[in-house]
């Protein structure tokens, strides 16, 4: 067993409270668990040895200011190193939504909770079972039944040198429920983070979801949203991943409900030493579930990135319609795209398809461009800016496109060619 | 139209449903060999129904009445025992089998029914040869022979390609199932062309069609307004002509 | 429209049979003993021995693979009989004149003659039974032009140094569970060599039969195709229908030089076990191919039989401009199971590779595609494309797409695309109102599914799988 590992493990026996009969399970697992090397599949190209190359330091500084989104006119729920930050965060929430602490949840919301608490997130995690036995702090997001939140709620974990956090965060739509969750990670110092958050999507209801795993440079972060679809549930789902020297996001979509509606848009650009791997899954497990994704990246330099994109369509699933379609940008020699679109099916009258590509940018174009007087690098960042911007714009709060879109090409702009 | 006193396609009474919704509710109808008959209707009146309840088409359940064809029960029949009798159906929307060539299908097809008849079947080298004509005929390019069953077809050429299996398998009974739409006026007129042109005293058409504009070109016997599942009207080739101006409206509300 | 499908495809194993031809079996179990009297069977000189005792040294420190998705009984390796041969061929045949007829009739009633002037013109055959090649036919022909074609245990006595140069060169003895214990005690398997600028003149064809109980066959084939050479080469498989499984874990090594060409076909027909999955053949084979600059290697495979097939022609594009096919159909039903596919290693620069898959699935089965296409540093310019498709006929089986694409060189370019599809009721319905019965619209549907691999297949062998296809989807014996 490693240090981080053995650690987690040692640690988890010390944390009590409520969700203690939900963590015992997860513990149990984490015991009987070997760290990944190699050859386990869910980790065949990425190492997780740097874990136990950070240092982590009991003395973090927490007196950081979050950066807001201007226009959003947003939720905000802020942890500094895994802790909810008051003075950061929202006072006042709109009718029919209900945010609580997992600190202090009141008895209602530690019902819901325990029954969504890891049941929702597949235990084949491994971080998740880390995340399921350290995360202490984190957010109860509750949303009436017919109540249309609309503001966006966002949720922001930043982490300052040295620190080690673990936040989870439980959301539930109620019926014909409608919201916008933004989950933002942030913090670019050397440290090591956990960052899960369950949804439990009841029928009818919309949501709108955004991850961003920004965090880059020497910042470690392990994490996951995980949905479950009830009946005809719609979820939009927009990803952005930069990747640092540990980037990994797990995703999880179950369709439990017919005719739940899924779609996926995922946009990763990576430069420098950076890595970042997602793998996503997602289950038809009922009739008449519709699923597109659609995944974009580009990666530069010696960065790498990992892919892993699964449809399972289970025996029951009939009239199941998915896509997967997966296109990457390779921008270096040093760089490195590693893609594994898997399709997993059981039922007949479906219609699904996968597809990869890996290509480097359109030379001719690149000429042409340069031909009517641009310079190389920017029309670089033009042809890379059209590749993903049909993704950006496909992002149903187009204020948080707008804040997006000069990060995105300030990432084109510095990107390491060649 | 030469016209005898034999019955070639008799349906009485015909009541079916589909997924428990009745589509046909009592149709009766008559077709001596030689004869044209058009039947128009308002959309979901049961039109492409009936098709698919005489050509067996599965998920279309015969709830009573009967229909024969030559004297023979139609209905007790599997789907190719009623091709091999000599039904045909021309499709609306015609499907794409990939990888199985057009001049594959069409071989194992008519061998299929020769064999039915205790014919021999026919050699490669003949069978091509009225392959051919049958494809210059409804003015496809000859590539289509080797192309997959529809496969990327447009939808004019689908509807030539099903005219062209009409003119290899020479059934005895043609339902043409809106063989018009979606066809410019030189496709539309190259489709009916191949119908005249396999007009014969015991072979039968009953030509399916909303619009009455195909049936310029191919002059009906009889003309069928089929409405809420059974024949409200039934006239000559003028009736085309007042629904074309009038609509189906007056004669729907006549019969309600 | 499924009961229907589904009759059509109950159907009966035709190579069925047991033919009756004393043998001459070890008795089940393996340790060195075993791999030293299986040497001395064949005369082998002393390096091959410790070249078979080395491999199997390293095995035993192995474990069995398990990332496949297939699901089987645990193989016990000691109740495995690692050598059957007939009687008869304790001194070899000189000639078919030689060979016992028992065994003959055994291969006329494969459909496989193997008595000359009625051989289909143009195929030599190499016939092994068992554990032993049994004849090889048309070899003062192939001779002629300087091509060796030889049972492999011949070829390490008479070519020993072409052997030694390029033995486990492809495949080293350690490259997998399966392939290091055919190291150890692999029985027979054919020899090709081809030399400089030599176009075989005619299709080379191996057809394994497995007859006796509780035999594993464990057969080598390495074909050698010296610069700028070409040959054709193909392989046939049955095996009687009993209740136990039995084990069939071979290793084929192409090695094809400079300009060199190989096309390699495989017609795969092992018992598949019963309906309820008992009995049939572990088909659990390794097959690679080195290329060289300018070298091509075209696999293509028809995959009917096997209880369990686990296998994944490859291709290492080591040389410049050197190109990689894969063509497979694999038919799976009843409780068939297979994990299939193909490696593509571009190494060289401009290498380019193409992968057609058609995987059917019926009745219980599952049939997975797994592949790996990989981009390395140096692969400049390489392309490859690969289109994966499955049609389901049913709703108890099962379809897989487990694709690896990886690539490190920004000038090269990957495209992968998978879909799924069933027999539709419309497509059935179009075929019967023409005239057609279920049967044949199924077979043909299936074949249309499957032309672009059927038109890599060379012609003999095109009709035979369409007609195994047919075989297999008609439930009739015919």
């Amino acid at each position: 067993m490693s240090n981080w590992l053995e650690s987690a493990v040692t640690r988890a026996e010390t944390v009590s409270d409520w969700l203690s009969p939900k963590r015992e399970a997860s513990l149990a697992l984490l015991r009987e668990a070997k760290v990944p090397t190699r050859k386990t599949e869910a980790w065949k190209y990425t190492p997780v040895r740097a874990i136990d190359q950070v240092t982590v330091s009991t003395e973090v500084s927490a007196s950081v200011q979050v950066e807001s989104i201007d226009d959003l006119n947003s939720v905000d729920l802020v942890f500094i190193n895994g802790e909810f930050d008051a003075a950061q965060s929202s006072s006042e929430l709109p009718a029919g939504l209900t945010v609580s602490r997992l600190v202090d949840a009141d008895d209602s919301a530690r019902a819901w909770a325990l029954s969504a608490f890891s049941n929702i997130k597949p235990d084949r995690h491994l971080f998740g079972l880390v995340n399921d036995v350290l995360a202490t702090d984190g957010a109860l997001i509750d949303v009436a039944e017919g109540v249309e939140i609309e503001q966006p709620i966002r949720i922001v974990s930043l982490l300052t040198q040295g620190a080690e956090a673990h936040t989870r965060v439980l959301v539930r739509l109620a019926e014909r429920s409608k919201v916008a969750i933004v989950e933002q990670f942030l913090g670019n110092e050397a440290s090591y983070n956990t960052g899960f958050a369950e949804y439990d999507v009841a029928a009818e209801a919309e949501l709108e979801h955004y991850r961003f795993a920004t965090q880059v440079n020497e910042a470690l972060s392990i994490g996951g949203s995980h949905f479950n679809l009830g009946e005809k549930a719609q979820l939009n789902s927009t990803l952005i991943g930069f990747g640092s020297k540990l980037s990994r996001v797990d995703v999880d979509v179950t369709h439990a409900g017919s005719h739940a509606f899924a779609k996926m848009n995922v946009i990763y650009l990576l430069d420098g030493k950076e890595l970042f791997d997602l793998h996503s899954t997602v289950e038809h497990a009922v009739p008449h579930g519709t699923t597109e994704e659609n995944v974009r990246g580009i990666v530069a330099d010696h960065a790498k990135v990992v892919f892993n994109g699964r449809i399972h369509i289970h025996r029951n699933a009939q009239k199941t319609l998915a896509e997967l379609n997966n296109r990457n940008l390779l921008m270096s020699r040093t760089a490195e795209i590693n893609t594994k679109p898997e399709l997993e099916i059981y039922a007949d009258d479906v219609r699904c398809a996968h597809g990869a590509t890996i290509a480097e940018l359109d030379k001719k174009a690149l000429y042409y461009m340069q031909s009517r007087g641009l310079s190389r690098s920017q029309a670089q960042v033009m042809l890379n800016f059209g590749f993903i911007n049909e993704l950006v714009e496909q992002m149903p709060n187009q204020v948080l496109a707008e804040w997006l879109r000069p990060q995105l090409k300030a990432r084109f702009a510095q990107m390491e060619v060649g | 139209m030469m016209s005898s006193e034999k019955v070639l396609l008799k349906i009485d009474n015909l009541s079916a449903k589909v997924e428990e919704k009745s589509i046909l509710k009592g149709l009766s109808l008559e077709v001596k060999p030689g004869e044209v008959h058009a039947i128009m209707g308002p959309n979901g009146a049961g039109k492409s129904t009936l098709g698919y309840v005489l050509s067996g088409r599965e998920g279309y359940e015969v709830q009573s009445g009967s229909a024969t064809l030559d004297g023979v029960d139609l209905l007790e029949m599997e789907a190719e025992e009623r091709a091999r009798a000599g039904l045909f159906l021309a499709f609306q929307y015609p499907v794409e089998i990939p990888g199985v060539s057009n001049l594959e299908f069409m071989k194992a097809s008519v061998d299929a029914q020769r064999e039915a008849r205790g014919e021999t079947s026919l050699s490669s080298a003949e069978f091509l040869r009225l392959a051919k004509a049958a494809c210059k005929q409804v003015d496809l390019p000859l590539a289509f022979l080797k192309r997959g069953v529809n496969e990327g077809f447009s939808g004019g050429e689908k509807k030539r390609n099903e005219l062209m299996q009409m003119l290899l398998l020479q059934p005895k009974l043609c339902i043409l199932d809106e063989s018009d739409s979606g066809l410019d006026i030189d496709a539309l007129q190259v489709v009916a062309e191949g119908v005249n042109s396999q007009r014969t005293e015991d072979r039968s058409f009953i030509i399916v069609t909303h619009y009455q504009r195909l049936l310029d070109y191919i002059k009906p016997d009889y003309v069928h307004v089929l409405a809420d599942g059974k024949i409200i009207r039934s006239g000559d080739a003028s009736l085309a002509l007042e629904l074309e101006e009038q609509g189906y409206a007056w004669l729907t509300e006549k019969e309600a | 429209m499924t009961e229907q499908i589904d009759k059509v495809l109950e159907r009966e194993y035709e190579a069925g049979f047991v033919s009756d031809i004393e043998s001459e079996t070890f008795d089940p179990g393996l340790n060195e003993d075993v791999i030293r009297r299986i040497s001395a069977m064949k005369e082998e000189p002393e390096w091959m021995l410790d070249w078979r005792l080395k491999a199997f040294a390293a095995w035993q420190e192995m474990v069995e693979p398990e990332w496949a998705h297939v699901d089987y009984q645990k193989i016990d390796y000691q109740a495995i009989s690692y050598y059957s041969a007939p009687k008869s061929m304790a001194d070899k045949p000189k000639s078919l004149d030689e060979v016992d007829p028992e065994l003959l009739r055994t291969y006329e009633k494969l459909g496989i003659p193997l008595i000359e002037q009625q051989m289909l013109a143009g195929v030599a055959v190499d016939a092994v039974f068992d554990s032993v090649s049994v004849v090889t036919t048309f070899r003062d022909k192939l001779e002629e032009a300087g091509v060796i074609f030889c049972p492999i245990s011949e070829a390490i006595k008479k070519y020993p140094e072409l052997v030694k140069k390029y033995l486990s060169t492809v495949v080293p003895m350690k490259d997998n569970f399966f392939a290091t214990l055919n190291c150890a005690v692999f029985t027979d398997g054919s020899f090709v060599y081809i030399p400089k600028g030599t176009r075989c003149p005619m299709e080379l064809s191996t057809y394994f039969r497995i007859n006796e109980q509780n035999t594993g066959q464990f057969e080598r084939t390495l074909i050698i195709a010296d610069e700028g050479s070409h040959v054709s080469y193909l392989e046939g498989c049955t095996a009687p229908q009993r209740d136990e499984n039995q084990l069939h874990a071979a290793v084929v090594e192409l090695v094809v030089l400079d300009g060199a060409e190989v096309k390699y076909s495989t017609v795969q027909n092992w018992y598949p076990g019963d309906e309820n999955g008992k009995g049939g053949i572990y088909n659990f084979v390794t097959k690679r191919a080195v290329c060289h600059t300018d070298a091509k290697v075209s696999w293509t495979q028809v995959e009917t039989g096997s209880a369990v097939t686990w296998k994944y022609p490859s291709c290492i594009l080591k040389g410049d401009n050197s190109i990689g096919e894969f063509y497979s159909v694999a038919l799976m039903r009843g409780a068939q199971q297979a994990d299939t596919g193909t490696k593509m290693i571009h190494i060289g620069k401009n290498t380019r590779s193409t992968i057609i898959s058609k995987g059917i699935s019926a009745g219980r089965s599952n049939n997975s595609y797994r592949g790996l296409v990989r981009m390395n540093p140096g692969a400049e310019g390489a392309r490859n494309f690969t289109q994966c498709d499955s049609l389901l006929i049913g709703d108890k089986c099962g379809a897989h797409t487990f694709p690896y694409v990886e690539s490190k060189n920004p000038t090269a370019i990957v495209e992968h695309e998978a879909t799924t599809s069933k027999v539709s009721d419309d497509q059935m319905f179009l075929c019967q109102q023409r005239g057609l019965d279920p049967e044949k619209a199924v077979s043909m549907i299936v074949n249309g599914f499957c032309k672009e691999v059927f038109k890599e297949l060379p012609m003999e062998f095109a009709v035979e799988a369409g007609k195994l296809l047919e075989i297999s989807l008609e439930g009739s014996v015919g």
